[in-house]
């Protein structure tokens, strides 16, 4: 099967008109910087103390675990300088009474869409550093199992009220969501 | 010795459905311990020949160690014995069981709902609500074909999705299966002829197909599980194959390499004997087809030699079809076929998603396209090429995978944890990288054909999706940094059916958008540039809509 452009059947929108895909309207909550911070210190943080640690106090092991200890602690000071402040201007979020839209990533973005119709369950999830910092996790599922949508670092009396507001939506939707 | 007796309840029953569901049902299955409506419908036992199968199996599964005993004079001691009447104790341990399960277990078919009976100590009911009922299958396992009995899995609801069946009935009588499904489908019982009517068979069982089916990564574990099998049985008749092995060829003069090889070969030639003969067993009289129900049409399978199974497949479940073709195997004209299902699981071995065994690329293709039966057909469509970025893309990942690995092997080298030579093997890498990555551009394609959305690729399996697009539910654009330096994005659509999720990667970012907005009809469109506004269900509350952000705190 030999690619014979122009292809026939093809319902994509016309060609010419060039198509832009505007970000989600609302930003995450300002603090959430700080619950990636954290985030970024209690995962590689931890990484980076541990090796340094098995550096300082076994020495035969010095020549090959410099390279890794070094790495370690670049992507450990990436994660803490730089991952806050790209994902607060990346991250946004927006929810119509027809799709809930989110623009996530650092080193990977991805714009993800999801239709309140084929939606099963909506949470304000709040995991142990969100609580600590008043934050919240939007998690809205679908019938796929990788068609999930998770808005992270909102205002958790903002989520859940979003949360509420969404689960009154989906259940006036008819059909079985599949 | 008969099924008639069992006749009663399941001839009897034949009326309209009841309209409300107990409160505690999940899928109208309902698992407890006393019946959920009584209404004097007498029970009936499964088929008493079980007993005579039951006999059978225990005298059978005996006989290894009277034949070791008797005629190959192996000592009687438990020390030579143990495997064969570890054997025999298994199976007579399950005959007897299976003998008590019969004793216990009875069934009913009442106007809501199909129950069952069983527990020695403690009674259980099981019982589906008919209206619920989503699939009636059969299957036989050997014992069951010798001995003219079916055991009968009735499929309900989300139970079908969990790869389990709602309730199963091990076995009952081939014509009280027969009648149960006709009842339970809601179909007329004695007219089998009706039923074939408007049967479309889309592909047939060809023995020849063998030769596709034999030699898989798979031969490895097949050639394992017999050797270790037939070895362990023969050292039970006090014979000796290790010996025999020794014996076969001067395996001295061979040198290691030599030794590794015949082995490699003997080990893959009865892998190959092993999957032949597993391919004959399992799809043998393969039959697919599409038939009418009393709710649209299904496709059904048939297929097996010991063990026959039927499958059937509710066409409104049907979201789409992969073809797939692995590597190498492709240029062969290889191809798998199986098709995409909402409330199915990928791994269900009650409902696999394979409709047809591994076979040509010739019969695949077509099969595809009559499961699917789309105007204009999505199969075989032309697909678009990927921007040539995706090729960069890919070969710039296989050049920093080899550099990577070679780095690694020279500083183990260097360390002298490793042979001097040992980075060459990473050298050797990058040409096969390179070509992977060719390979893996090449699979690259999307389209969207009709009410269908299309997408390849893969490098080890090139997968040929096509996909409803009414069935995508989420849809996905990703972006890395190195696809941003090259321009490209990948779409994801995301389904409640099948592998759940279907990537066309690095398309070129502006036909990514298009493709994508195409994919999911009517779910990115407010989302772009210029779309008008609509409502707004949500934002921070205090919060003008269109105000980005809320301000720090």
């Amino acid at each position: 099967m030999d690619p014979t452009p122009p292809v026939p059947h093809d319902l994509s929108p016309p060609r010419d008109v060039p198509l832009r895909l505007r970000p989600p309207r609302h930003r995450v909550d300002p603090r959430a910087r700080r619950w990636w911070l954290l985030r970024a210190l209690a995962s590689a943080g931890a990484v980076t103390v541990v090796i340094g640690v098995v550096w300082w106090l076994w020495e035969p092991a010095r020549p090959w675990l410099t390279a890794p200890l070094v790495l370690a602690a670049l992507w450990t000071a990436a994660r803490a300088v730089v991952e806050p402040r790209v994902r607060y201007a990346v991250h946004r979020w927006e929810a119509t009474d027809l799709a809930v839209y989110g623009l996530t990533g650092w080193l990977v973005r991805e714009w993800r869409v999801a239709p309140l119709s084929r939606v099963q369950t909506v949470d304000a999830v709040r995991g142990p550093l969100e609580q600590a910092l008043g934050l919240a996790t939007l998690r809205v599922t679908t019938a796929s199992s990788s068609g999930a949508i998770s808005i992270r670092g909102l205002d958790a009396d903002l989520a859940a009220e979003l949360a509420e507001r969404l689960t009154a939506v989906t259940e006036q939707t008819p059909g079985d969501a599949t | 010795m008969t099924g008639e007796p069992d006749a009663g309840p399941v001839g009897a029953v034949r009326t309209a459905l009841p309209a409300e569901a107990p409160a505690d049902a999940v899928d109208g299955v309902v698992e407890a311990d006393h019946p959920v409506a009584d209404d004097g419908t007498p029970w009936s036992r499964l088929a008493p020949r079980m007993i005579a199968v039951d006999l059978a199996r225990t005298l059978l599964s005996l006989s290894p160690t009277a034949v070791a005993v008797g005629v190959f004079g192996v000592e009687a001691s438990w020390s030579s014995l143990w495997p064969l009447l570890a054997l025999g104790a298994f199976g007579v341990v399950g005959a007897v069981l299976d003998a008590v399960r019969w004793a216990v277990t009875r069934y009913r078919v009442t106007d809501e709902y199909v129950e069952r009976r069983s527990g020695l100590l403690v009674r259980r009911y099981r019982s589906v609500r008919r209206d619920r009922i989503r699939s009636v299958d059969t299957t036989a396992r050997l014992r069951h074909r010798l001995s003219g009995l079916r055991v009968v899995l009735v499929g309900a609801g989300q139970q079908v999705a969990a790869g389990e069946s709602a309730l199963t009935l091990d076995a009952v009588s081939r014509r009280d299966a027969e009648r149960l499904r006709a009842v339970l489908l809601d179909r007329v019982a004695d007219s089998p002829s009706a039923a074939d009517d408007g049967v479309r068979v889309l592909a047939r069982f060809r023995p020849w197909w063998v030769v596709y089916n034999m030699v898989s990564i798979w031969s490895f574990v097949t050639a394992a599980g017999l050797l270790w099998g037939a070895y362990w049985l023969l050292t039970g008749f006090g014979l000796d194959p290790v010996g025999w092995v020794e014996a076969m060829l001067p395996w001295d003069r061979l040198g290691r390499v030599g030794t590794v090889l015949v082995g490699l070969l003997l080990v893959l030639v009865v892998g190959a004997v092993g999957m032949a003969a597993s391919y004959l067993a399992t799809s043998w009289g393969l039959e697919l087809a599409r038939v009418p129900g009393e709710a649209g049409t299904h496709l059904r399978t048939r297929q097996g030699l010991l063990t026959t199974r039927e499958v059937n497949r509710d066409d409104r479940r049907l979201r789409g079809v992969t073809v797939s073709e692995p590597v190498l195997w492709r240029w062969m004209g290889m191809a798998d076929t199986s098709v995409i299902t909402t409330g199915l699981s990928v791994w269900a071995s009650s409902q696999p998603a394979a409709v047809l065994p591994r076979g040509p690329a010739s019969v695949a293709w077509p099969v595809a396209r009559a499961v699917l039966d789309a105007d204009p057909d999505p199969v075989g469509a032309p697909l678009v090429r990927h921007a040539r970025g995706a090729l960069r893309r890919r070969l710039w990942w296989a050049t920093a995978t080899s550099l990577a690995v070679t780095a690694v092997l020279a500083w183990l080298a260097s360390t002298e944890v490793l042979p001097a030579w040992a980075p060459w093997g990473g050298a050797v890498l990058w040409p096969v990288a390179l070509l992977a990555a060719v390979v893996a551009y090449r699979a690259l394609g999307h389209a969207v054909v009709g009410d269908y959305v299309v997408l390849r690729s893969g490098l080890a399996a090139r997968a040929t999706t096509a996909l409803r697009r009414d069935a995508v539910s989420t849809i996905a654009l990703r972006e890395s940094l190195l696809q941003r330096r090259l321009g490209l994005r990948s779409v994801a659509a995301m389904t409640s059916a099948g592998w759940g999720r279907y990537d066309a990667p690095d398309i070129a970012a502006d036909e990514a958008l298009r493709f994508a907005v195409a994919a999911a009809p009517g779910l990115l469109e407010p989302f772009l540039v210029g779309a008008p506004e609509g409502p707004g269900v949500s934002g921070p509350r205090g919060a003008a809509p269109g105000d980005p952000s809320p301000g720090a705190r």
